[in-house]
């Protein structure tokens, strides 16, 4: 009789914490994410364009605005470049399949690592133990509707609307945290046009992205991967998290 | 009536479905979270189909048969059977790539946040420990023997910060003027001042032996001291090395600078501060909040999130402007 108790209350814990916690799924949104996510899937190398603005707290906690312009360009599995300029940041990252260099162009020093050998797992080795952020790199996770489906308690297709005079499929992902909306392309290319997370736990501050002049699969030479060090730049040490 | 029994393997096979349901793994990665694509993917295996099967089994995952074999991301990945109630993701394993290669490229000394608390219970211990591989900046000076724990150690600030911290990997940084980076650039006291790491095989007559008060120092180390620098006693000779807290010497260079910590004199010499008593100078930790206007050598650069600060062991200072001129000021660590 025991053991029936026990099981039966392993069983009962774990099914009545589910049964709180159902998703609200949309099946043309998910169709949608995939399909964006097959055709990044597919890409051999791309350049593209993002206009980024995120909110911060300044000394005196009122919300402030950065703007961002990035320019990204990922190659076969181990290449990655951007350049960042913003309203407090110049910044450089470089990875060629060895090593990720991260160039602050403000103050003339730099960061070289060892990295590991693919570019996804670099983003998320550097970004776990550095903090690194690497602008609209959740969308080139291999498994980005599951893993939209893991964190979030909805997913639904708002419908159609007009964006730059661009017709986008309008996504939005809930859960208890954050608010994400994707626009993305009707076009053939069925890629990701604009952006916005907004932190529900951190006043409502925002992040939100538009991206531009996508470039598909275009022939870059390697040497734009490798970093050299400018003359009088500074290798200086990091602290890692 | 069925008498049903459970055995051992049942019973463990339950716990094991309650241990993976209950305790999934909740990583997070950039702005959004990434579990699912840290999963391990079985590669080559064509997708069957493209109705979604809503179960709650999750474990199947294919990849495109027509991925390219130089995909940016090693080409799109999704379940075939996707659950959306939740917490049934199957175990995720990160995957470690960290790399076991030589490379020629320099790259940047690693720093590994350590505990101030014990590091100053085990002052001995952690002597010589406080550098973590190679130091890239100053590869002529081993750094790890000139500025131990006990000698880097920062005391509180008596002000209270209107500045929120700068906070990164579970502490706080606080400062109470902004950030505003200048290069690290060692600062000259004069001819009669050497630098930590300077070595001599025998010292001037003038130099002393320093008494240092309240040592709880077992080592038993001899300290030398001649116009604002100390010496420690080697088999060789002597090295020039950090000021040891607690040090009582009669006089200090008229070159140092009085610096204000909480609303009292000290003097600043060489990277050392002083407190003035009745028998000449006695070195004191340097305080939280402290506005010095340069670093000897022997710091280094770190990359603190989006911020670098100058490191001597355990004291971080922040590069500022006052008055247009560039100065550091000690910053206060605390865990959070």
């Amino acid at each position: 009789m025991k053991n029936h108790l026990f099981t039966l209350a392993l069983f009962l814990s774990t099914t009545i914490g589910f049964a709180q916690e159902s998703k609200d799924i949309d099946s043309t949104a998910i169709f949608i994410l995939d399909k964006m996510s097959a055709v990044i899937g597919d890409l051999e190398s791309v350049n593209f364009h993002l206009s980024s603005s995120n909110d911060k707290t300044d000394a005196d906690l009122n919300i402030i605005k950065d703007y961002h312009e990035s320019n990204i360009t990922f190659s076969g599995p181990d290449k990655l470049h951007i350049r960042l300029n913003g309203t407090d940041d110049d910044i450089g990252f470089w990875y060629d399949g060895t090593n990720m260099t991260y160039f602050n162009y403000n103050e003339n020093n730099y960061v070289t690592l060892e990295a590991p050998k693919t570019t996804m797992s670099m983003i998320d080795e550097m970004h776990a133990s550095y903090n690194f952020q690497f602008p609209a790199a959740d969308f080139f996770y291999p498994a980005f509707t599951d893993d939209l489906i893991e964190g979030f308690d909805s997913i639904k297709f708002l419908g159609k609307k007009t964006i730059d005079k661009e017709t986008c499929y309008h996504i939005m992902a809930n859960n208890k945290k954050l608010n994400v909306q994707i626009w993305i392309s009707s076009q053939n290319d069925v890629l990701p046009k604009h952006f916005v997370i907004i932190y529900k736990d951190k006043s409502n501050m925002q992040y939100e992205a538009t991206f531009n002049n996508w470039s598909l699969n275009p022939n870059i030479p390697d040497a734009k991967f490798n970093f050299l060090a400018p003359p009088n730049s500074r290798l200086i040490s990091i602290l890692k998290k | 009536m069925t008498s049903f029994s459970l055995n051992i393997k049942h019973k463990l096979g339950i716990l094991f479905v309650f241990i993976a349901l209950v305790f999934p793994s909740d990583l997070l990665a950039q702005r959004m979270g990434h579990g699912a694509s840290r999963g391990g993917a079985s590669r080559n295996v064509s997708r069957p189909t493209t109705t979604h099967n809503r179960s709650n089994n999750r474990a199947a995952t294919t990849n495109r048969a027509t991925t390219p074999k130089r995909s940016i991301n090693g080409g799109s990945r999704t379940t075939t059977n996707r659950s959306f109630n939740g917490h049934s993701k199957s175990k995720i394993s990160n995957k470690k790539t960290t790399p076991n290669r030589t490379t020629n490229r320099k790259t940047s000394n690693v720093k590994r946040t350590t505990n101030n608390k014990a590091a100053n219970k085990n002052v001995n211990k952690a002597r010589n420990k406080t550098h973590v591989g190679n130091n890239n900046v100053n590869v002529n000076i081993n750094n790890s023997r000139h500025n131990n724990v006990r000698n880097t150690r920062v005391r509180s600030s008596h002000v209270r910060y209107s500045r929120p911290p700068y906070r990164y990997g579970g502490r706080g940084y606080y400062c109470h003027r902004p950030y505003y980076y200048h290069p690290y650039r060692p600062f000259y006291w004069g001819p009669v001042w050497h630098p930590w790491g300077y070595f001599v095989t025998s010292l001037a007559t003038t130099a002393i032996i320093v008494s240092i008060v309240n040592d709880n120092d077992t080592n038993n180390d001899e300290y030398h001291y001649e116009n604002g620098t100390y010496y420690l006693k080697t088999e060789k000779g002597f090295e020039a090395v950090q000021a040891p807290i607690g040090a009582q010497v009669p006089e200090i260079p008229k070159e140092a600078q009085q610096v204000k910590v909480n609303k009292t004199d000290n003097y600043y010499y060489g990277g050392a501060f002083y407190e003035a008593n009745s028998e000449g100078y006695i070195v004191v930790p340097a305080t939280a909040g402290t506005i010095v206007p340069g670093l000897p050598e022997g710091g280094e650069e770190v990359k603190i999130g989006d911020v670098t600060f100058v490191q001597f062991g355990d004291t971080y200072y922040q590069p500022i402007q006052v008055d247009g001129k560039d100065m550091y000021e000690i910053v206060e660590v605390k865990e959070e």
